[in-house]
């Protein structure tokens, strides 16, 4: 079973490789604001996720999503719903 | 859940094609439920989510438009609708044109941690185009209601929700061609949002010229697209397009397109689609992304129809797009590049087909000191400025090259596009002041706004709409983002100018802020913080600049002037250029 510190681990691996190394990254830091994350790496992170983790993330999650701590909690919860449901 | 058993609809069926030759958009969806075509839903996999025939289409719109009239809402009311890429956007949309009612397709949203900005975003739109209903996908209701507290609605909910229990047996009233049939918020300000009204006869008009002669559609066209249905070239070029033609299509959402942009190409290969657009980013991103080797496990020979279109267009991009995959079959001559905007319902040029991209080459001297577009016959390239031909306007238009005291100006002279014909807005909902700006209605022509040539009758692009930032196919106005700067306790109003300039992969957006600090530490501070801002409210990296007090440039009115200070600017980055080469 993954479970929500195993995703933000992945999280973590994905935004060190692809932010500069200004801001150490922390699990409350703030994705756009204060990371620079710009629309099309916020959909290359997406898409690691949804591949690395089997789901398909909706659109309406995201937007109260600002920090890495967050997303992880809403992939994790994603994947619950996931598992419950006949596939 | 998939079926296992569905299958996506036919090209080909035995009902005759009718180009568009209808007199309302509901008597075309009138005539496509006869055959057995229709619109195919895919997920980010490429696996087939839903199947929906014209036929089946027509029968649920006919429910809703009953079901709508039940809410009691009055013949042209205004129903906004959070357009994302399902069929029950179809069933509301054509149901409100059964109804009378005027559709208003909006913007999903579209990045982390965006729920307040959304909020208000649908809030002024609700506001500009006095909405009296609301749909919405179900996980967008909550939104969509935040937004209407302060609105008086008929009804905010999800299709799905209007659907439950008996519709009400209602005799519908029948549809005519000068009706409007919907509102068009593609392309505007969101702060200042202005919604196209377009008429039923405008659509069809715009729809024949496109289909017939811009495109040359027949019988065997399949059409492929991720484009989002609240924008013109997704809803008139890709939904109302192939039902007013009897084509089937195959949609990706925006969203899967943005994360996995290849399974556009690999939708046109699995389902041999021959007609499908994106702006240039599309192509782009798709040439970014693809892997060594990848090129060849696509099949895109059965592409007729690449279009391009949305913003400027740049050569380099789909010739580097042409030859990556050309081991897929893609054929460089089915590249069309079109010019449109919403204002014109949404096509107004589409270039001859399968010439592929052409190509003025332009003496930049004379351009720039004379307005005019001499070809240039020199060795460096560096001189020379290059355009793509858009090809001439669709039948039964006219377009006019103007300068800026109205008169008509000659070939290969640079000017205003004025255009006139069928397919023009009745003006801007609600907005008198703005329709008027742009649109002479007595003598029947709008002012595009942009500017360009024409050579031997066929329209080249030089600029698009005054200070309008499009960055990669999204329209961003530059008062949105000083507004934005502006509302921070540290700038004043009239302290920010925003425009964008060419770099290398995408184009940059500078934002010059007039600012009184003089404490370093404190500036670079001020910097960083907007540049956050920026990003946070449009998703983008750009480019902030303290400028000292009263140095912005100003218009004669006093306004900020975008172009001066843009053109400043560039100046000064060329004059550091050549200090380094020099020095």
């Amino acid at each position: 079973m993954v479970s929500q510190e195993m995703i933000l681990e992945r999280l973590f691996v994905y935004l060190n490789t692809t932010v500069p190394a200004s801001a150490p990254v922390r699990p409350d830091i703030e994705l756009v604001q204060e990371l620079g994350l710009d629309s099309i790496k916020v959909m290359d992170l997406l898409m690691e996720l949804e591949d690395e983790f089997d789901i398909s993330i909706p659109l309406n999650i995201l937007t109260d999503v600002r920090t890495p701590a967050q997303l992880a909690q809403a992939v994790f919860s994603l994947m619950e719903h996931a598992n419950g449901a006949v596939r | 859940m998939a079926e296992l058993y569905m299958s996506a609809t036919l090209t080909q069926h035995f009902l005759p094609q009718r180009l568009a030759d209808f007199p309302t958009i509901t008597d075309a969806l009138d005539y496509a439920a006869l055959g057995e075509t229709g619109v195919n839903f895919y997920d980010g996999r490429c696996r087939l989510t839903a199947v929906v025939q014209y036929a089946a289409l027509r029968r649920k719109a006919l429910d809703m438009a009953k079901r709508l009239c039940g809410l009691g809402l009055k013949k042209g009311s205004r129903v906004a609708l959070v357009a994302d890429t399902n069929s029950a956007f179809m069933e509301v949309f054509y149901g409100c044109l059964y109804a009378g009612l005027l559709p208003v397709p909006l913007p999903v949203p579209s990045s982390l941690g965006t729920h307040d900005s959304y909020v208000k975003k649908l809030s002024n739109f609700f506001k500009s185009c006095d909405a009296h209903a609301v749909f919405a996908p179900a996980e967008l209701v909550p939104f969509a209601k935040e937004a209407a507290k302060c609105f008086d609605m008929g009804f905010i909910g999800s299709a799905k929700e209007l659907q439950a229990g008996p519709a009400p047996d209602i005799l519908l009233a029948s549809v005519q061609p000068d009706d409007v049939a919907y509102l068009q918020y593609t392309s505007g300000s969101t702060r200042f949002p202005r919604g196209v009204t377009i008429t039923h006869r405008a659509a069809m008009a715009n729809l024949q010229g496109m289909l017939r002669d811009g495109l040359g559609i027949g019988p065997t066209d399949r059409c492929v697209s991720w484009l989002p249905f609240y924008h013109d070239m997704g809803l008139v070029g890709f939904v109302l397009a192939p039902m007013a033609s009897q084509m089937s299509v195959d949609y990706l959402r925006t969203q899967d397109f943005a994360m996995r942009p290849r399974q556009w190409l690999n939708l046109i290969s699995q389902n041999k689609g021959t007609v499908s657009f994106a702006p240039p980013f599309g192509y782009d991103i798709c040439s970014r992304r693809l892997r060594e080797g990848e090129a060849a496990r696509f099949d895109l020979s059965s592409w007729r129809v690449a279009g391009i279109g949305a913003e400027p267009i740049r050569d380099e991009i789909l010739e580097r797009f042409a030859r990556q995959f050309s081991v897929s079959g893609f054929d460089q001559k089915s590249f069309v590049p079109c010019y449109g905007l919403a204002e014109s319902t949404l096509g107004v040029c589409f270039s001859r087909r399968d010439i592929g991209i052409q190509v003025d080459r332009i003496n930049r001297w004379e351009l720039e000191r004379t307005s005019q577009a001499l070809p240039f016959d020199g060795i460096d390239s560096n001189a020379a400025a290059v355009f793509v031909n858009c090809g001439s306007v669709l039948p039964g238009h006219e377009l006019e090259i103007r300068n800026d005291s109205g008169r008509v100006l000659p070939e290969r002279q640079i000017g205003r596009i004025m255009l006139k014909g069928p397919s023009l807005m009745s003006g801007y909902f609600q907005d008198e002041d703005s329709t008027q700006a742009v649109l002479d209605k007595a003598e029947g022509w709008l002012d595009t706004g942009d500017l360009g040539y024409l050579n031997n009758g066929e329209l080249f692009i030089t600029g698009r709409r005054k200070d309008l930032l499009i960055v990669r196919g999204r329209n961003i106005w530059p008062q949105d983002i000083e507004y934005l700067a502006e509302s921070q306790p540290e700038i004043r109003p009239g302290d920010v100018i925003a425009f964008l300039v060419p770099n290398d992969t995408d184009p940059e957006v500078v934002v010059q802020v007039q600012c009184r600090i003089t404490d370093q530490e404190q500036r670079e501070r001020l910097v960083q913080s907007l540049t956050r801002l920026i990003n946070g409210e449009f998703g983008l990296t750009s480019r902030v600049e303290l400028v000292p007090p009263h140095s912005l440039p100003r218009t004669s009115s006093g306004k900020p002037s975008r172009a001066e200070a843009r053109k400043r600017f560039l100046q000064t980055q060329s004059g550091c250029e050549l200090t380094l080469a020099v020095g």
